[in-house]
């Protein structure tokens, strides 16, 4: 391994061997610490007894039921104020007023509607994968080079011909962008509501692990779900990589 | 005697010294060799064009004597001393005006911004803008962005910052690539009047062999792969140029010839 | 031209009260239970109600409070540590790689360990949401300081700038528009976790209000709370807009 593969690693490592040294040392006793070597133990053991498993396959149906709901409605509205200007202008008020609504304020409505589990917390990540997706499909179809919208006139497409074969191959590259970044906002959104209030998954896990004194237990928690974030976001990114090549990746920063 | 006569003479009487040098100067990037064993000598003073086709270093020439970077071996020197850093004495023209300019500042702000580096003071700062600016033919410009301005007001800017450094040498890498033919040839006379009232060293790279000979009274062209002198001709046109006649005359044609069939040879 | 644009803005709002009008009437109809969905005119009782009574204004406040504390924090940090890092190569080359990898994390999740370390304080809420809000900052500032036109550090070069200057003149001003881009987004992300933190901590602030109110299904207060909330999210994002516009008013020339 070359030193420009091995220099991001060293941070870590020296963090990691720092905590495990003071741990050892001063016989941490914490509720909020603990050393690494323990942390990958209580890691280990959750995997185990299978009860970080099934938290994980929790936090992931309604991440990703949520994210294909929130997406699909993102995807239709962005594509219908992209498409037709004067609908965009009409429809500008209200999404204005909608949009900073910040998604967890949902929560109490939704609980009060629907009660623990996964119906209430599918609405509210599907609330917040609406917004990115519309805005971003808003503006990937707009920016369709306007001559393609001409060649699909000259031909005579109907409506429904024009957006499936004009209008969503061209903006599919910047959609699959904002699709990346709608399921990330997803995993945090559902992970967010377990911790406030809804009593499944990783978010409730880690909040049981730390009302339990067990500080091994919820950073091997939080170990977790980083890893769940960072793997979800590479997955992401490969395929986009994949379907799109590096190009797709241009307009990411701000 | 006119005053073109005593600046002639002067001139002459520097000739002889030196102001930057290169002896030997090598430089390796990323196991690469761009410029290999070059002497080169640079008189105060004069005008002095360096051509050549593209790859053959001109432009690393140009950034070794602005201290951009360092030789790998041999030495590049200004006024007897080795060049390891940029100096304010000497100022860098660079071609594209458009990255060089900080986008969020004025024209008068871009300019400021040299007159910051060295220290100005606040009160004194104002009136050296306004006369600078004037000087490069860009007055009433001073509250403009440079993405309001056409690409030869902004190398006019980009100019107007360098002067502001007060520099005794000014290094040029082709400035007007980028420009239209009408814009170019106004530029090239303003700058010819710019550097000769004050005496300014400049050193100009150019692939443009008219321009070279036009600008110049020394014209050195680059051999590629790795960079090294192929040949050396002295201008001996005289000043003022002219646009028009300046181009006709036999030495300028004949010049031409020869640099043209040099720049030929070295193409493949 | 612009009475045109007028006339589209005017019948823009006329579809926002079109729709504000079919809730209206869908709660009038009770098509939805009146304990879930209160009709506009009593959420709007309830919003005057409240201000009135002081309650809401003060809940409102504690809000605006947590956020804004926490997003000050997180940006002065986030900008200086981004600062920090993206100047320096090696800096850039050994730290830049873990905090990209922390980036997905979901920073709620630093939560319970916040809890574990400071309890269910003010402290804690300030301290998840300083830190919540200061990966947008941080890494915005890490990536526009990379992205600074090398020919500008040249030219900061040969006029023999110090590194101080080269770092207030030349890097943060290019930088800018990317920091500016971070903070917009930490402003969400310290509003949300500002109503996270005031659910679990009992903190005085809308999202303790909406809680309550939710639990003893008062769902007109409920509703005028989260009105309010997306109020706030409305009424910052303004603000920041104004902010760029003052500060990037270089950018609106080159359009």
């Amino acid at each position: 391994m070359s030193l420009d593969r091995t220099k991001p690693l060293l941070l870590p490592l020296a963090l990691m061997l720092a905590l495990e040294l003071w741990a050892r040392l001063t016989q941490l006793q914490s509720d909020s610490l603990a050393p690494p070597s323990a942390i990958f133990a209580a890691l280990a053991a959750a995997l185990a007894d299978l009860s970080i498993p099934i938290a994980t396959r929790d936090t992931l149906f309604a991440t990703f039921a949520g994210l294909a709901i929130g997406s699909a409605i993102g995807l239709a509205l962005g594509i219908a104020l992209g498409v037709s200007r004067p609908l965009d202008r009409l429809m500008e008020v209200t999404v204005e007023a909608i949009r900073p609504i910040p998604s967890i304020a949902l929560l109490p409505i939704a609980l009060i509607a629907l009660g623990f589990g996964y119906r209430m917390e599918i609405v509210i990540v599907a609330f917040a994968c609406v917004w990115p997706m519309l805005i971003m499909t808003r503006s990937a179809v707009r920016s369709i080079e306007p001559r393609l919208m001409e060649v699909s006139r000259a031909l005579r497409l109907s409506a429904p011909q024009r957006i499936a074969k004009v209008v969503i191959p061209a903006a599919l590259p910047r959609i699959f962008v904002a699709f990346r970044l709608s399921a990330g906002i997803a995993l945090i959104v559902a992970v967010t509501v377990e911790i406030a209030i809804n009593p499944i998954g990783l978010g409730a896990g880690i909040m049981l692990a730390q009302q339990a004194l067990r500080a091994d237990l919820m950073l091997a928690y939080l170990v977790w779900i980083g890893a769940i974030g960072y793997a979800l976001n590479m997955l992401l990114i490969v395929a986009q990589r994949r379907l799109f090549g590096r190009a797709a990746l241009a307009g990411d920063h701000p | 005697m006119s005053v073109v006569a005593r600046l002639d003479e002067a001139r002459a009487a520097r000739r002889q010294k030196t102001l930057i040098a290169f002896n030997a100067a090598t430089l390796r990037l990323g196991g690469k060799t761009i410029i290999e064993n070059l002497d080169l000598q640079v008189r105060p003073g004069e005008f002095l064009c360096i051509v050549g086709a593209s790859g053959c270093g001109k432009t690393t020439a140009l950034r070794l004597a602005a201290g951009l970077y360092r030789p790998t071996s041999g030495a590049v020197t200004f006024d007897g001393e080795p060049i390891t850093e940029p100096r304010r004495e000497v100022a860098i023209v660079f071609q594209d005006y458009g990255k060089a300019l900080l986008p969020w500042r004025t024209a008068a702000g871009n300019i400021s911004l040299a007159l910051e580096a060295s220290r100005v003071p606040v009160r004194e700062r104002g009136a050296r803008i306004e006369a600078l600016l004037r000087k490069v033919g860009l007055p009433g410009h001073a509250d403009k962005y440079p993405t309001e301005m056409s690409g030869g007001m902004q190398q006019r800017l980009q100019i107007a910052r360098c002067l502001a450094q007060e520099p005794s040498t000014l290094l040029m890498d082709e400035p007007f690539g980028a420009l239209d033919a009408m814009t170019r040839q106004g530029l090239q006379d303003e700058v010819l009047s710019l550097t000769q009232a004050s005496q300014t060293t400049v050193v100009f790279v150019t692939h443009d062999l008219d321009e070279a000979i036009y600008l110049g009274d020394r014209v050195i062209g680059l051999l590629p792969h790795p960079g090294r002198i192929g040949i050396e001709l002295d201008v001996d046109l005289p000043r003022p140029r002219d646009q028009l006649a300046t181009r006709e005359h036999p030495e300028f044609l004949r010049l031409r010839r020869q640099l043209f069939d040099f720049i030929k040879a070295t193409e493949h | 031209m612009k009475r045109a644009a007028i006339l589209w803005r005017v019948a823009s709002v006329l579809v926002a009260a079109g729709f504000i009008a079919a809730w209206q009437l869908i709660a009038n109809l009770k098509l939805v239970s009146p304990v879930f969905l209160p009709g506009p005119d009593r959420a709007w009782a309830a919003l005057v109600r409240g201000f009135s009574s002081g309650d809401l204004a003060g809940k409102l406040i504690g809000t605006l409070e947590h956020m804004a504390y926490g997003w000050f924090a997180a940006s002065i940090a986030g900008i200086g540590l981004g600062a920090l890092i993206g100047s320096s190569k090696m800096m850039r080359a050994y730290v830049a790689p873990s905090l990209e990898f922390l980036r997905p994390l979901p920073v709620s999740a630093i939560i319970p360990v916040a809890i574990a370390m400071l309890g269910l304080t003010q402290g804690m809420a300030l301290f998840v949401i300083a830190f919540g809000a200061i990966w947008p900052i941080m890494l915005a500032t890490i990536h526009g300081f990379a992205a600074v036109e090398p020919r500008l550090y040249e030219v900061a070069r040969s006029l023999q700038m110090s590194r101080a200057a080269i770092i207030a003149k030349i890097a943060l001003p290019s930088a800018l528009p990317d920091i500016l881009a971070g903070m917009r987004l930490s402003l969400t992300v310290a509003l949300i976790l500002s109503v996270v933190c005031e659910i679990l901590a009992g903190l005085d602030g809308l999202g303790h209000w909406v809680l309550l109110s939710a639990r003893a299904f008062r769902s007109a207060d409920l509703f005028a709370g989260v009105i309010l909330l997306g109020a706030t999210g409305y009424v910052t994002s303004i603000a920041m807009s104004l902010l760029e516009q003052r500060l990037l008013a270089w950018q609106a020339a080159a359009r």
